[in-house]
């Protein structure tokens, strides 16, 4: 997902010196060593069911319950008394559970539609067959699997691509029907950088094992930074000039300090992010499935340098292969004690629980994911309070993506100075990029930022038949809609981007010389509409809107009334999902408006 | 330029106030940014984003609700393009799937101002709109009006505490949620009506209100007739009917917010019970009389008796419900022309302990705290009381505080509301509070960590350490937990708990109501002492008053050992006051308590009793001694509203008007006097309390020239008796200060005392109290395996002669027997059943519901039903210094009733 939520002055003008950050900073720095840190955090308590849930005595996350008792509820109705009794076991109040059940899509799909048909934008392009018309399915936005165009996933959790999926979808009959089969193999993953950091060591192979991880230097990092005080880890890192990989590109040192400095005695947590929801990228699913160790270092450092003894995985339902790699790799790490009340045989005392998702795009959102976690609706919360002094259940909070983690033990391995040489001076580093089926060569290419978009395409060989790539979807869909004009475009987060270039978290769609422009714009207001959160109105009436009139008239879309809507999400919106949400929707009508606004109405 | 310090708001310089929002500086400035999603004191949602303003160098508009202002700021929130927006934002709002837009535009609401300020028309009504619940009695919800604003959930987490709310679906399907089935009744809603309050669309309403013509209703400022948390409100009245009440918003006890009771349970002012004339008993009937017979047939009673019998044969007892000017001049009143100081309220079968004890341990006889302190307390000890039924708004304002952090630990019997938020729950016996707090006193002390007890505090401001340390020393520990029923880990806990810091001390009539009444306060208030807590921020002594005026009746000195301001008798100052106000001073002897008037009743030594507005038949211990009491008198006069028990057997009933249709002031349980109106005329030829007092002195023979008496001028007289106490209010004051001041208040200038003992205890050093813990006289009775608790629950109130009269009894039922479980499954109980109930003292027939929230051994019963006589059970054994009940301790046994 691309920027947080941000309704504060500081951050809108500029993240890196946000004042208001400065401001809570300060503040926590200061209060952290008076008694009276209670009252400097008050002000911004909010009376929501977590703190009843704390008062009543409960502990840990109601998410996993929920989970269970979406599941085992899925596809009939389920009583008052039924609600009452689970949430009075759960310590929630009954209306919480009833809102947080029915915010999710999974605890409102029906059992029998077991299986998840991805209707992602480049299963759209492959011709994927919408979930409607599929006996015993429902429709996601996304599995991952844009490298091998259309997925589907079946009620195992087995995935099938490709012509397979085509053939199961057709196939009549119940969805236990599937037989088990191996996952389809991981795609290409090559670099154009000077060094590869992220995929460093998926691009090798699988190394979900906790011994053949070691063998490869995994933990080693953690191991030499225990020796050496937090701070150590953290100067690193904020030396190296680490932006968030999620998309919203924030300093990753400050969240972390902000979070080690937070006057909250109790607890602290780490969130490693993998609720990689933008259809498009895949990253996030390799490095977890293929690289869960790096992963888990990467937050151990985070949890270290952020005085942090709390961890958590947020894997959203999509991957549900992830879930099961990470699920086991946190087992064999607390086995061998890397993980526990002493991390590596040290006086660090750090675990980490693994979360599912139940299906929801903006839970990518940091505060969103972290009201996921605790059980209520994933929407967005205002900032600030920001997650680093204001998170999960108030207690400060570092939410960290995936990718970003992962090279954090690569960053104290190189050296900051070292780090900083790849990529351009304001943003150093490496990006994964994803790069789907409308490639010659699809999968992960990482590059240095500051990479020109030209040179990624060139390398992925232009589209299938070598013939140029006319125009492209990056970032996401929140993100951008680009001609080949624009392939010059630096890939880079921060001033050095082009305004109208987002890279977002790095997905990279082809669009076919004769796409369906009408169908992809339909799709994205679909998408719009059904992800909203429902937290502010410019957004969710504002996106339903938008897709009501694009449906009742096609023609429409270029009239001066969808423009002057558009403003109004672009301005009124309170998150990025509703203020980024404007500007793809303008670059489709400016490539393709013909095309879209000839559309017979449905 | 802006200076430092300053932002600028369309072109005008405000001043910054750490942590304000935009929207907080600019009305602050006067400008005036449209808002939907917002309260006022409520957590901002900032979702409608109405309140959009343009803030230089900010790349797009922000909220105004949730974006903080900062120096150097500069605001624009009122333009072209920000118009736009909002109307924009309106439309969208305005033309919502499933929302009447017709009837939205129409209504007298926040959001229809808004539509018609922004030239906004909706479309069209959506037809397909959802049905209306409205299966409670007080709340009704119109989802064809909901805009999904969320103020309703704000309002119910930050004011109740409470979690009725929640939102289904998301993006533009979001909407409201009530309880587990869209039905007020089947939650956890509580019928405070916050939510109806904060509600800008009509979406939620009052069932109850009675729609007014604009323009011809009437709004008055009063305080709330119910519990002793002085809620203020305001009446609005049509001619002589009660329409609506509501909390005021800026009061200081409320802050708007109101029980259900406070807010919807006022149909009883209307009802066709109200007594109207006064009423002569003639053989088993009444006749009704005129006043001017009803007032001369008393006197001259009155006079026979105290020419035959002297001032010691005439007692009278004021009405805690009344006013303090009411309840004042009938007690100077019986004090001089009849010479007794047979004066009491039902203080005395209340917290008569608390207030002694607190006197004798600190120097003052009432709360040492206020509200304001909730707030403020990082610890909170509730003990002996259920302030979330019993003291709703009070018991809201400790919920919250809890949910927003402070540690809470319950120590009571049953498995109260709060309990269920507290980090330590001692689920004590009945009426070992004593053995409880000297176990944890004797950790406190023996404990060797640091800060376990204030050390500095109690060599400074308390005396007596040393021989409590060893008095505490000499305790039993293992007796002490048996006594209490509490295992040893409870204790550990609550020793932790406390060993913490100071706490703010909740506590109520599981503490004052026992045979160890006194005792059970006193340790509590070592406690008190021991952790540093009293005369501190956030801390200290809060005795939870039960009615709306039983501190201003013991502070007008309804007492028969003190006149008004705790003055004692002996003190020849206060008796030279006496003589300059009254003319006379009282005897110096004290009088007889309520329980030793009805005895003397019953012996024949007391033979005319005056009671104001109180019901001891129904709401007095052990029925059949106060009922012979009664019935033996030569003259009974009871000041009342309806035919209650006790006015049923009067020999003259005087109809009285409500908290209404009178001025006055009430005194809270933090000594606040606040100002009472009269909304509205009594019915018939019901009169004010204070009215009554006054022309009964006259035809007793009182100056004439005191029917110029009125409230205002009584209060004055009050301030001159009683100036340490008093001296500084006046009407003059209590009006410009609509939140009253709270006593001591010694002169015009006196802002009051919030807080007492903060720079010194008012007896120099407060007292620790070395007192064992002993047994009551109804602990280990053969054969009756039980101790009985009575007390009250949310719904209702006291005799229920109020709330039984409303729609409050479709909220709760009749008085239930609460049984636990495991005695229930052992005694073959089934919840429903009817059972005996049967004390050494008496027997009844109730119905049984069965709780885990009573602990086994343990019964509940409440007592507003006149119909279940929970009073003939309750024991008559009393606290022999304060002589108040033990209601909290009844040996009991259960039967089943007799088959017929």
């Amino acid at each position: 997902l691309v920027a947080p939520a941000a309704d504060t002055l500081g951050e809108r003008l500029e993240t890196r010196s946000s004042p208001a950050m400065k401001r809570l900073e300060r503040q926590s720095a200061g209060a952290r060593h008076q008694d009276e840190g209670k009252a400097a955090t008050m002000q911004h308590e909010d009376v929501t069911v977590s703190a009843y849930r704390h008062a009543r005595g409960a502990s840990g996350s109601p998410l996993t319950a929920l989970a269970a008792f979406a599941a085992a509820t899925a596809g009939r109705s389920v009583g008052a008394g039924e609600i009452e009794a689970f949430a009075a076991e759960l310590d929630l109040p009954a209306a919480a559970v009833r809102g947080a059940l029915s915010f999710y899509s999974d605890a409102s799909a029906s059992a029998a539609d077991a299986r998840r048909v991805c209707e992602g934008l480049s299963c759209r392009i492959a011709g994927a067959v919408p979930a409607r018309e599929i006996a015993n399915a429902r429709g996601v936005h996304c599995l991952g699997f844009c490298d091998r165009s259309p997925a589907v996933l079946d009620a195992r959790g087995d995935v099938h691509v490709g012509d397979e999926a085509r053939r199961i979808v057709a196939a009549p009959g119940p969805p236990s029907a599937a037989k088990a089969v191996d996952p389809p193999p991981p795609p290409a993953i090559t670099s154009l950088a000077s060094r590869a950091i992220v995929t460093r060591r998926i691009a090798r192979g699988d190394f979900s094992d906790l011994g053949t991880a070691r063998a490869d230097g995994a933990y080693s990092q953690l191991e030499r930074a225990l020796r050496r005080p937090p701070s150590f880890v953290l100067d690193e890192v904020e030396r190296s000039g680490e932006r968030g990989r999620g998309g919203a590109a924030f300093a990753t040192a400050v969240k972390w300090r902000a979070c080690a400095r937070a006057a909250t005695p109790d607890v602290r947590y780490v969130v490693a992010n993998g609720d990689e929801g933008d259809p498009g990228s895949y990253v996030d699913r390799l490095l977890l499935e293929l690289d869960p160790h790096g992963v888990l270092e990467g937050l151990a450092l985070a949890a270290y340098a952020s005085e942090a003894s709390g961890g958590i995985v947020f894997i959203r339902s999509e991957y549900p292969r992830a879930f099961q790699v990470m699920r086991r790799a946190v087992v064999a790490a607390r086995a061998a004690g890397v993980l526990g009340p002493s991390v590596l045989g040290s006086s660090f005392a750090f675990d980490v629980e693994v979360f599912p998702g139940m299906g929801s795009y903006v839970c990518g959102e940091e505060t969103a994911l972290l009201n996921a976690i605790e059980g209520r609706r994933g929407e967005v919360r205002l900032k600030p309070p920001y997650p680093a002094t204001h998170g999960l259940y108030g207690r400060p909070t570092v939410v960290n993506n995936v990718e970003t983690l992962v090279d954090v033990p690569a960053i104290l391995e190189l050296g900051a100075d070292a780090y900083r040489r790849l990529g351009t001076t304001d943003c150093p580093g490496t990006k994964a990029l994803s790069l789907n089926h409308g490639f010659a060569r699809p999968g992960i290419v990482e590059i240095e930022f500051g990479t020109r978009l030209e040179e990624v395409v060139a390398a992925a060989g232009e589209g299938p038949d070598g013939a140029p790539i006319e125009a492209l979807v990056l970032g996401g869909p929140m993100g951008c809609v680009l001609p080949r004009s624009r392939f010059v475009a630096r890939l880079v987060y921060g001033r050095e981007s082009a305004p109208d270039v987002v890279l977002g978290h790095g997905g990279i769609i082809a669009l076919p010389r004769d796409v369906d422009a009408a169908a992809l714009f339909d799709s994205a207001l679909t998408f719009f509409r059904d992800e909203s959160c429902g937290k502010c109105v410019p957004c969710k009436l504002g996106a339903r809107e938008l897709a009501a009139r694009f449906r009742k008239d096609a023609a429409s879309a270029t009239s001066p009334g969808f423009s002057a809507l558009l403003e109004v999400i672009e301005a009124g919106s309170l998150c990025a999902f509703g203020s980024e949400m404007p500007r793809p929707l303008r670059q489709w009508l400016q490539l393709f408006a013909p095309r879209i606004s000839r559309r017979e109405p449905e | 330029m802006s200076r430092a310090g300053e932002a600028r708001i369309d072109g005008v310089a405000v001043a910054v106030e750490p942590g304000d929002s935009i929207l907080a500086a600019a009305r602050r400035a006067g400008f005036a940014i449209p808002t939907l999603c917002h309260g006022d004191g409520l957590h901002s949602e900032g979702g409608c984003r109405v309140c959009l303003v343009e803030v230089v160098g900010a790349r797009r508009p922000l909220a105004a609700c949730c974006s903080e202002i900062a120096p150097g700021m500069v605001v624009t929130t009122t333009s072209d393009r920000l118009h736009v927006l909002r109307r924009g934002i309106l439309e969208l709002i305005a033309n919502a799937p499933g929302l009447d837009g017709a009837r939205l535009a129409s209504a007298d609401t926040v959001f229809a101002r808004l539509l018609a300020a922004h030239d906004v028309a909706p479309r069209t009504a959506d037809r397909a709109a959802a049905a209306v619940a409205s299966h409670h009695p007080y709340l009704r919800f119109d989802p064809s009006l909901c805009v999904a604003c969320r103020r309703c959930d704000h309002a119910c987490a930050e004011i109740q505490g409470n979690f009725v709310f929640s939102f289904g679906g998301r993006g533009a399907a979001t909407h409201l949620l009530i309880g587990a089935a869209q039905d007020f009744s089947a939650s956890p809603c509580v019928a405070c009506g916050a939510c109806v309050d904060h509600c800008p669309s009509g979406a939620l309403s009052d069932v109850d209100r009675l729609a007014p013509r604009p323009g011809e209703s009437r709004r008055t400022s009063s305080v709330c007739g119910y519990c002793g948390v002085g809620c203020r409100v305001e009446v609005e009245t049509h001619e002589d009917r009660v329409l609506a009440i509501r909390g005021v918003e800026d009061a200081a006890v409320n802050r708007g917010h109101l029980c259900a009771k406070g807010r919807y349970a006022h149909a009883w002012q209307r009802s066709g019970e109200r007594l109207t004339r006064p009423l002569r008993r003639v053989g088993a009937d009444f006749a009704e009389i005129s006043w001017e017979e009803a007032l001369a047939f008393a006197a001259d009673r009155l006079a026979a008796i105290h020419a035959a019998h002297g001032g010691g044969a005439i007692g009278v007892l004021t009405s805690s419900r009344s006013t303090n000017e009411a309840a004042y001049l009938l007690a100077r009143l019986f004090r001089t022309r009849f010479a007794t100081n047979n004066v009491d309220c039902c203080a005395r079968v209340c917290h008569s302990s608390t207030a002694l004890a607190l006197e004798r341990t600190t120097g003052t006889g009432a709360a040492t705290t206020s509200y304001g302190d909730i707030e403020v307390a990082r610890s909170i000890v509730i003990a002996g009381a259920n302030p979330t039924e019993a003291h709703p708004v009070l018991g809201a304002r400790i919920l919250e505080a809890r949910l927003r952090g402070a540690r809470l630990m319950v120590i009571d019997p049953r498995r109260i509301e709060l309990a269920g938020f507290a980090d330590v729950h001692v689920p004590l016996r009945p009426g070992s509070n004593v053995a409880f707090f000297n176990a944890v006193a004797r950790r406190l002390i023996a404990s060797g960590a640091h800060g376990a007890i204030d050390r500095a505090y109690l060599a400074a401001r308390v005396e007596g350490f040393a021989a409590f340390a060893a008095f505490v020393a000499s305790q039993d520990e293992d007796a002490l937990l048996a006594s209490a029923g509490i295992d040893r880990e409870t204790l550990d806990r609550a020793a932790g708990f406390l060993a913490a810091g100071p706490a703010l001390f909740v506590h109520g009539l599981g503490l004052s109501e026992l045979e160890q009444g006194v005792a059970s306060v006193e340790s509590l208030v070592n406690l008190g002492l021991l952790t540093g807590s009293i005369g501190r921020a956030g801390a200290g002594m809060m005795p939870l008053r039960g009615q709306n005026n039983v501190q201003g009746n013991a502070d007008m000195g309804a007492m028969p050992n003190r006149i008004t301001g705790y003055q004692r008798l002996d003190d020849p100052r206060a008796r030279e006051r006496c003589r300059r106000e009254w003319g006379e001073a009282p005897p110096i002897a004290p009088g007889l308590t309520v329980p030793a008037m009805l005895e003397a009743a019953a012996d024949g030594d007391l033979r005319a009793l005056w009671i104001q507005g109180e019901d001891p038949a129904q709401s007095d211990p052990c029925e059949s001694r106060v009922v012979a009491g009664l019935e033996a008198l030569e003259l009974l006069v009871v000041q009342e509203m309806f035919l209650t028990e006790t006015a049923k057997r009067a020999h003259l009933v005087l109809p009285a008007a409500s908290v209404f249709e009178q001025d006055g002031t009430f005194t809270n349980a933090e000594r606040r006097i606040q100002r009472v109106r009269a909304a509205v005329a009594p019915p018939g030829e019901a009169r004010p309390d204070w009215r009554v007092a006054r022309d009964l002195g006259i035809a007793l023979g009182r100056p004439v020239h005191e029917s110029a008496l009125d409230p205002a001028a009584i209060f004055d007289e009050i301030a001159r008796l009683a100036p340490e106490s008093f001296g500084g209010v006046s009407y003059g004051r209590l009006d410009a200060n609509r939140d009253g001041l709270q006593w001591p208040c010694a002169d015009a200038r006196d802002p009051g005392t919030s807080r007492v003992h903060e720079s010194g205890f008012v007896r120099g050093k407060a007292r620790l109290t070395c007192v064992a813990y002993r047994d009551s006289s109804e602990h280990g009775i053969d054969g009756y395996p039980y101790l009985l608790v009575t007390g009250r629950e949310l719904h209702h109130y006291n005799v229920g002669s109020m709330t039984r009269r409303t729609a409050q009894n479709a909220l709760a039922g009749g008085d239930r027997l609460e049984l636990a479980p495991d005695d229930a499954a052992r005694e073959g109980i089934a919840s429903g059943d009817r059972v005996v109930l049967e004390s050494g003292h008496g027997a009844i027939e109730v119905e049984v519901r069965i709780t885990p929230r009573i602990a086994p051994g343990t019964l509940f019963l409440t007592f507003h039903d006149p119909a279940t006589h929970a009073n003939r059970v309750v024991t008559p054994a009393l606290d022999p210094e304060s002589n108040c009940p033990q209601y909290k301790a009844t040996a009991a046994r259960l039967g089943s009733p007799p088959k017929n």
